[in-house]
């Protein structure tokens, strides 16, 4: 889902841009005031952290494999989601500029993409399910699955945008394939969840049981 | 991609005078000829234009004295994603041309039209400017020298910090991520094994990923609290020392620059 360079053209590319680094301002606002301190240290350890996590190979059920995103779990986790606008934005900006994955001028779009839809939908998607249907692990799937598969949507939107892929087949294709990669991302977010609440439940903002 | 963190290393710590070349005019060069490639329309001029770029890259890649080989290998890593992208655009219309004539009509109503051909190579003329010149920056400019070279162009400190410890840790988590795929060898557990059944997979994967996720979290809260012990508070940074460029550096940096914005300009204008 990294948008290469060149897939979207340099006007809209910079639109981009500027959303992202309204919400990475928001992203250092939240480091510097609810983490304590000034924790930011501690974010960005994490970060490395996500970038593991994402190498990852994770098998897909038609005999390919894939990676996680990992936004949603770092937006539940530290109960916010601008943790997970910190933490991809810090992955991308290293997979862009040394791996060459993800382009340049169209980072914004990718931070967009997969660290602010990634972290918003993931934290509210999970309180909001949590709150109705009181499972925290079954949120958390749902939260895991919706991130992922928006992203893939919005992806698409911006390259139907950019006029570089027509939206109806970039819909269904992208549309389809994260919907399946994003049943994988649900359900690994739930079982990492499910794992750290029993192993460091101190460190979720929101206890995963008890419901809020 | 984790494996390819120390490939690319590797050819960076290498000596040449790409190399040594002061990694802000490194960044700052890469950075003028991905923006221009991308700037310039959607048109047949991009051919020209991308041949220059490339030309160019291909002087600094022979003077860093890196193998061909290195700079193909890492260009098959980096180019699926777009060439899935760039591979459907024959058979789909774009609102970049008015008029669209077929070429070729394949089965099931699928028509090939020529300048959507035209148009997917162009976007593929682009992408692999763009990614050539990362790939040229990468592999000559060590990843430190690259936050420190940020940071002396005035990237704001909290990100220079930030960056400077996530590159640090990545290399432990890269050792990290190491052990515990060895570990999972030696238990004959392969999460793509087929015959294992999915559900149990996805689950020790789950675990895998949490047990990741933990231990970034304490190696964070140890490093934070060691910090603090240094004296670290909020108003601490990373410490970029000053240097100032050579003459030959200066000269190097606005010659090429001035060679990309001209031939960018030169053949955007020319009738």
């Amino acid at each position: 889902m990294h948008i290469p360079d060149a897939f979207i053209p340099m006007g809209q590319a910079l639109v981009y841009w500027v959303i992202a680094l309204i919400f990475i301002a928001l992203a250092l606002r939240w480091a510097r005031r609810s983490m304590g301190e000034e924790k930011i240290p501690l974010v960005a350890v994490l970060a490395a952290g996500i970038f593991a996590i994402q190498a990852l190979n994770i098998p897909i059920p038609w005999g390919t494999s894939g990676h996680m995103v990992g936004a949603a779990l770092a937006a539940i986790v530290l109960g916010s989601p601008y943790a997970g606008v910190f933490v991809l934005t810090l992955v991308l900006l290293v997979q862009g500029v040394i791996f060459g994955d993800g382009g340049i001028t169209v980072m914004g779009a990718n931070i967009v993409n997969m660290g602010v839809v990634g972290g918003f939908i993931g934290y509210y998607g999970y309180t909001a399910i949590k709150r109705v249907i009181g499972n925290a692990y079954a949120a958390a799937f749902i939260a895991g699955w919706a991130s992922l598969f928006i992203s893939a949507i919005l992806c698409a939107v911006e390259l139907a945008v950019a006029g570089t892929f027509p939206l109806a087949l970039g819909l269904t294709m992208m549309g389809t394939y994260h919907a399946v990669i994003g049943l994988i991302e649900g359900g690994i977010t739930a079982v990492a969840l499910y794992l750290i609440a029993s192993a460091r439940p101190d460190i979720l903002e929101h206890p995963a049981g008890v419901s809020a | 991609m984790i494996d390819d963190l120390y490939f690319i290393e590797k050819y960076a710590y290498r000596t040449s005078i790409v190399h040594r070349l002061d990694a802000r005019i490194k960044l700052l060069i890469a950075l003028a000829a991905i923006v221009t490639i991308v700037a310039v329309p959607y048109s047949t001029r991009v051919y020209e234009l991308g041949a220059v770029l490339f030309a160019l890259v291909a002087a600094l890649w022979a003077a860093s004295r890196l193998p061909p080989t290195v700079y193909l290998k890492r260009l098959a890593l980096i180019l699926p994603f777009g060439i899935f992208l760039i591979g459907f655009q024959a058979f789909v219309k774009n609102p970049y041309y008015d008029v669209f004539h077929t070429i070729a009509a394949l089965p099931f109503g699928i028509e090939v039209y020529a300048e959507s051909v035209e148009f997917a190579s162009i976007l593929l003329v682009k992408f692999v400017v763009s990614v050539s010149f990362i790939i040229l920056l990468s592999s000559t400019t060590k990843m430190q020298d690259m936050i420190e070279a940020a940071g002396r162009l005035g990237l704001p400190r909290e990100f220079t910090l930030t960056l400077a410890m996530m590159v640090r840790y990545i290399f432990v988590f890269a050792e990290m991520f190491t052990r515990i795929r060895t570990a999972m060898a030696t238990r004959c557990f392969d999460p793509l094994d087929r015959t294992l059944s999915y559900r149990y997979r996805l689950n020790q994967l789950g675990y895998t990923v949490g047990t990741i996720f933990i231990r970034s979290y304490e190696q964070g809260e140890r490093t934070y609290t060691s910090m603090l012990c240094r004296g670290y508070g909020a108003n601490a940074g990373l410490y970029v020392r000053k240097k100032p460029l050579r003459t030959q550096e200066i000269v190097f940096f606005a010659a090429t620059l001035g060679f990309i914005v001209l031939s960018a300009v030169l053949i955007y204008v020319q009738p």
